[in-house]
This record gives C-alpha cells, structure tokens and sequence, in this order.
C-alpha cells in the first residue's frame, strides 16, 4: 500500500502541505481502518467515558481472539474468490460433538484424562471435513461456493441442534478444557497466545510461501494459474480446509469461554466475520488480503459493537448502524479503487 | 457422433433432474402419508409457496444479470411495517402501489450502490439486509405489527375458488412471462447476464438494465409480504427472516443459474413449490421439526449439484466447436 501512497504524493505533491499529504497516504494505507477506529472511540468519549476504561478495553481485547481467528479463515477462502458462510455451522457441529465426548454428566471420554485432548480432536477433525466436503464441491463439482457453504451451514447448524435433541446446551466441562477460554502463563491469555501464532504464522505463509503465491494466483485469474501449472483445484481445497481449521479453533475458545457446548454458538457472528474481512481490504474477488487489515477490521467492527453496547442503544439501531458500517467501509473501498486507477 | 448422443443424453438427464426429484418427492410423501395426495393439500401447497414464488421471480431477473439480492427478507418486513403501522386507513387499491413503490425504491438504492460505485451486489445487499431490518424495527419498536382488516379478508377470501395469494403469483408470474420473453427490455436482459461486456459492445445500455432488475426484485418482495402477511395477519420481528434462503434456492432448483443469463419465471414457481412440498410433506409426516432444515440443505445441494454439472457440460460442448473449427 505504500508504494501507491508514494506515488501519488510524487505525481500531485508538490502543491499539498504536509498534513494533507499525511491524510492522503493515510487514506490509502491499511492504516484508514485503524485511525477510524480512533475516531470513532473519541466521539464516543464525551458520552460514555468508560469506553477507555481498562477493564472494557480488556474486554474488547478478549472478544477480538476468537473473532480474528475465524475472520482469517473467511479471508483465506476470500482470496481464492470463493466464499464461506459455512463457519458458525462448524463451530456449532464442533462445540456439540466436542462437549459430549469430553462432559462429566454422560459424555463419551467422561472422567478421562485425554477427554479434553480428544474433545479438540474432534473440534478440529469437524472442521476439516466439513472445508473438505466444501473445497471438493467448490473445485471439483464446480458448484458456486455460495451454494456449498449455504447449504453446509444450514446442514450442520441443523445437525448440531438435533444432536443435542431440541437445543439444549452441555455443561459441566472439564477444568482443562475451560482454561483455554481465560486461563493463561504470566499474565497471558491461552487464547492470546494461540491468536497471535496463528497470525503470524498465516501472514509468513501469505507472504513466503509457495501455497500463499498459488493463493493469490488462483484468486486473480484460476485459468492463467492452472496454466501455469498451479494446482488449482488442490489450493481451493486447501483454503477451504484452512478456513474450516480456523473456525474449528476459534470455536474451541467460545465453548470454552461459555463453558458449554450448544448448537447456536456462533450464529451471531458469520456477517462480522465476512464484514471485518472485507472492511479489512479482503476483495471479494480474490487475490487480495493481508493479517494485519483483517486485524484492523475485526477491531473496528468489536469496538464499534462495544461502543453500541456502551451507548445502551436498541436492537434496532445497532442493526442498521451495522449495516451502515459495511456499507460505508465498502463505498470508502470503491472510492479508493476508483481514484487509484485514476492514479 | 456417438460421443454427441451419450452428451445429449447426459443433458436431457440434467435437465429432467429437478423434474425426477419433484416427482420422487410427491411418489415418496404420497406412499408415506395418506393426506399428501389430495386437492386441498395441494391447493394449500400452492397457497403456501405463493409469496416465495413471487419474490423468487424477483430474484430470478437479479440472478439473470449475474447479481443477488440478499436484502428481501428485510424489504418484506419493511413492506408488512410499513403496511401495517401506516397504511390501515388506507383501502387496499392504495396500499398496493404504496408498498410496491416502497419495495422498488428499496431496490433503487441496492442498485445505485452497484451501478454506480460498483460494489459487489452481495456486500451492498447483505449491508441493506441489516440496515432496511433495524429500519423496520425501529418502526415497529419490536412489536408484532397487526394488519388491517382489508388485508387480513384479502388472505382468507378467494376468487372463482381460488385464493387470493394464487392469483397474485399467477398475475405476476404472467407480468414477469411477458417482459422476459416477450419484450426487447427481456431479451436485453438475458444478453447483459450471458456475457456483459458483449451486451455492451452490442449497444445495450447495461447500466439502466442492471439497474430495473434490483427495483423489480424489491417490489416483488413488496408483493410476497402483501401476500405472506393477507394470510399471517401480522408480522412479528422474525416476519420473513433469513427469507433470502429459500427464495434464492427456489429460483436455482428452478433451474435461473447464479452465473446470469440463463434462467425463467416458471423455473422458479417450480422452485418454490419445491421447496414448500417438501416442508407441507415433512409436516404430513409428523417429521421431528429438527430434520426440516437438514432435508431442505439437501434438497438445494442437489439443485446446485445438477446446475454445476450442466454448466461444466455446456462449457465443454462449446470447447469442442472451437477445436473442431481449428
């Protein structure tokens, strides 16, 4: 993103002062999401001040974990110009089956030493296969992935709740399991931890591996990667699985947080994490996407959300002022595109 | 020569799939239940269906331009608010063109945000789907919205004993018949979905195409809620929720391709009937309300699979012409 900024202060700067040189190149920088979410907390100060307050930033911090992990997964299938809804359906599959292989009160491994060990198996076995079963109607049935994950999402989530017989909810975890949600070495969250290597480790494999460059490839133009000799179909399934990973991961954190295993865990969450993907600068298109934008856009949608919380306002207006922010986040995405290839 | 028959085989089977489904449903609930196969279940099927079938037809010209509109259900609540908060003074002459105009400027701004600053249909209708929901329950405070006696008569009388909801669809349907393929504007249409760039080099205005079909779709779903809420009565705050799904999936089992260009109206009415025999069946069957969502996901997985498959088909056949030209 940089380098556009610099060309564009190159080719109309001499006449801009400093400042609105600085507010062009933040407007083109990654940086935009971030500097509104400044914006945002500051209008918000005068009205409800505990908005900087330890504890709710804190708290704020805690949601964004599980919420970043899931939204990376929903960009990783986003670059390869696929789509995913199917993630709160593999949360919700994974925390039911995960619940009752390893609850004290009748589970499968109940009282076992590796039911905790076996219960993340599970979480993690239910999101692979179901991004498999996704990947291969996706690559090698040619089904529009909106269809696949639709239907996978309706699928599960209607499995989930008929596992558990009517929806009731799992509860007596073992210890083990639970401290994952907020137990944590030296001050540390677990869930701190498992993001940030998460994080890192998508970003090196996004920009320096050979699987990142077929990522991008296939998500620009597939026939020009397959004729360049890109596995295609093996990376859309790759993605898929990846992105089935992540929900898996990020669902191990809510069960264990809501220190219970129901069939509706996550069912809130599908558009904030496509909509902190694509106010993160994830095309829609494919090819384009970076850890640190999705990070930006996860922070903006929880700390909006939070502000809205803080406020005390109705149902109906964090609906709308949701929608208002994807909506705005994608104009301001258009508006950049459109003045760039103007250069 | 040989190869070219097994294909057409292979086609004709595609294209009687969704027919052969529909079919082994009706055999499959009719041998289970002994009051599937009767002319009030079916007269209640098609009652039930009418106001998906009519907001898939609206779907099915989005979907012709390649778009989606995921914002329907939040117009149908909008509309049935609006209508019943607003309007009830009003007799039912009036409140028709009220709310269609409500349904198409809805559609207006879906479809400015995408012709005019190119956003992606799915992100501008999924951001509206929240907006145009927290508009209407704002309006309606949360409550359940009564509708007025006009409409509520409207959805328990019939004409020539058939209900009201069935001629609507049916007027629709005939409306949307005409336009597809019997005006320039339909044709037009289907040139814009099959190959935009074409379209545009042909001299086809796209911009204002692309833009009608968004304002069609709204005041189609407009209609589904004058239908939807004549036969509920009132419209509580889940009024036509994540209708975006069964609507979208009628109009593809109905055979209208999510990649533009190729779809139909009676597709759709097909779709949707689809889609409410199954439900009305499992119901006959006293089938635990759990299974419903889990029967139905197959249902349009089997529709996506058929329309995939026929897709790759045509692309091949079409590959095959270029070859032996070289």
């Amino acid at each position: 993103m940089t380098e556009v900024g610099n060309v564009l202060t190159n080719s109309s700067g001499e006449t801009l002062s400093r400042p609105a040189q600085a507010l062009r190149w933040l407007f083109f920088s990654d940086y935009l999401v971030l500097a509104l979410t400044f914006v945002y907390v500051g209008a918000l100060w005068p009205f409800v001040p505990e908005i900087v307050s330890l504890s709710n930033l804190v708290d704020i911090f805690l949601q964004v974990l599980p919420l970043f992990i899931a939204a990376l997964g929903v960009m990783i299938v986003l670059m390869v110009a696929q789509i995913d809804l199917s993630a709160t359906s593999i949360m919700a599959m994974g925390c039911v089956v995960g619940a009752s292989i390893m609850t004290s009160e009748g589970g499968y491994l109940a009282g076992s030493p590796i039911a905790a060990a076996a219960a993340i198996g599970a979480f993690i076995a239910i999101g692979l296969l179901i991004g498999l079963l996704n990947g291969v109607c996706t690559a090698v049935f040619e089904m529009p992935s909106f269809l696949v994950t639709l239907t996978t999402m309706m699928f599960f989530s209607g499995s989930a709740v008929w596992y558990t017989d009517s929806g009731s909810s799992i509860g007596s975890l073992p210890s083990a399991f639970l401290a994952l949600g907020y137990g944590g070495i030296g001050g540390l969250p677990y869930a701190a931890i498992i993001t940030v290597a998460l994080a890192v480790a998508v970003h090196v494999g996004l920009t320096r591996t050979v699987f990142g460059r077929w990522l991008q490839a296939v998500g620009l133009n597939p026939s020009a990667a397959a004729i360049s000799g890109v596995p295609v179909r093996r990376v859309v399934i790759g993605a898929f699985m990846f992105s089935g990973l992540l929900s898996s991961l990020a669902a191990i954190i809510y069960t264990a947080r809501l220190e219970a295993g129901t069939p509706i865990l996550g069912q809130r969450i599908l558009l904030d994490m496509i909509g902190a993907a694509v106010i993160g600068g994830v095309s829609l298109f494919g090819g384009k996407g970076k850890v640190i934008g999705v990070l930006f856009g996860v922070l903006f949608l929880s700390v909006v959300d939070n502000g809205l919380q803080l406020l005390g306002l109705s149902l109906s207006s964090v609906y709308a002022i949701k929608g208002g922010v994807i909506l705005f986040a994608a104009v301001t995405d258009a508006v950049r595109h459109n003045l760039m290839a103007r250069g | 020569m040989n190869r070219l028959n097994t294909h057409t085989l292979y086609a004709l089977a595609l294209r009687l799939a969704p027919l052969s489904l529909f079919a082994a449903l009706f055999i499959a609930f009719g041998l289970l239940s002994d009051r599937f196969l009767s002319l009030a279940n079916f007269r209640n099927i098609l009652t039930q269906s009418a106001h998906v079938a009519v907001m898939a037809i609206g779907m099915t010209f989005v979907l012709l331009v390649r778009g989606v509109d995921l914002s329907v259900g939040s117009v149908m609540y909008l509309v049935a608010v609006v209508m019943g908060l607003y309007l009830t003074g009003l007799p039912l002459v009036l409140q028709i063109p009220i709310i269609l105009m409500i349904g198409a400027i809805f559609g207006a701004v879906n479809a400015w945000f995408v012709t005019r600053l190119r956003i992606a249909a799915f992100i501008v209708t999924l951001a509206t789907l929240f907006i145009g929901r927290g508009l209407a329950l704002y309006f309606s405070e949360t409550k359940m919205v009564f509708q007025s006696d006009a409409v509520q008569t409207l959805g328990r009388s019939s004409f020539m004993g058939v209900p009201w909801a069935i001629w609507i669809a049916a007027v629709v349907a005939a409306a949307a018949w005409v336009t597809l393929t019997q005006t320039p504007y339909g044709r037009q249409l289907y040139a814009v979905g099959a190959d935009l760039e074409s379209a545009a080099k042909a001299g086809i205005r796209v911009k204002p195409i692309v833009f009608s079909v968004f304002c069609i779709c709204g005041a189609c779903a407009a209609v589904g809620a004058l239908i939807s809420a004549s036969e509920v009565g009132a419209a509580a705050a889940t009024f036509g929720y994540q209708m975006e799904f069964p609507v979208i999936a009628a109009a593809v089992l109905g055979g209208t391709s999510l990649f533009g260009g190729r779809g139909g109206v009676f597709g759709s009415i097909f779709g949707a009937a689809l889609v409410q025999t199954t439900e009305n069946g499992l119901v006959m069957l006293n089938a635990n309300p759990y299974l419903y969502p889990l029967v139905n996901s197959l249902i349009i997985f089997v529709a996506a699979f058929v329309d995939g498959r026929r897709r790759v088909l045509t692309e091949r056949l079409e590959q095959r012409k270029i070859r032996t030209e070289a």
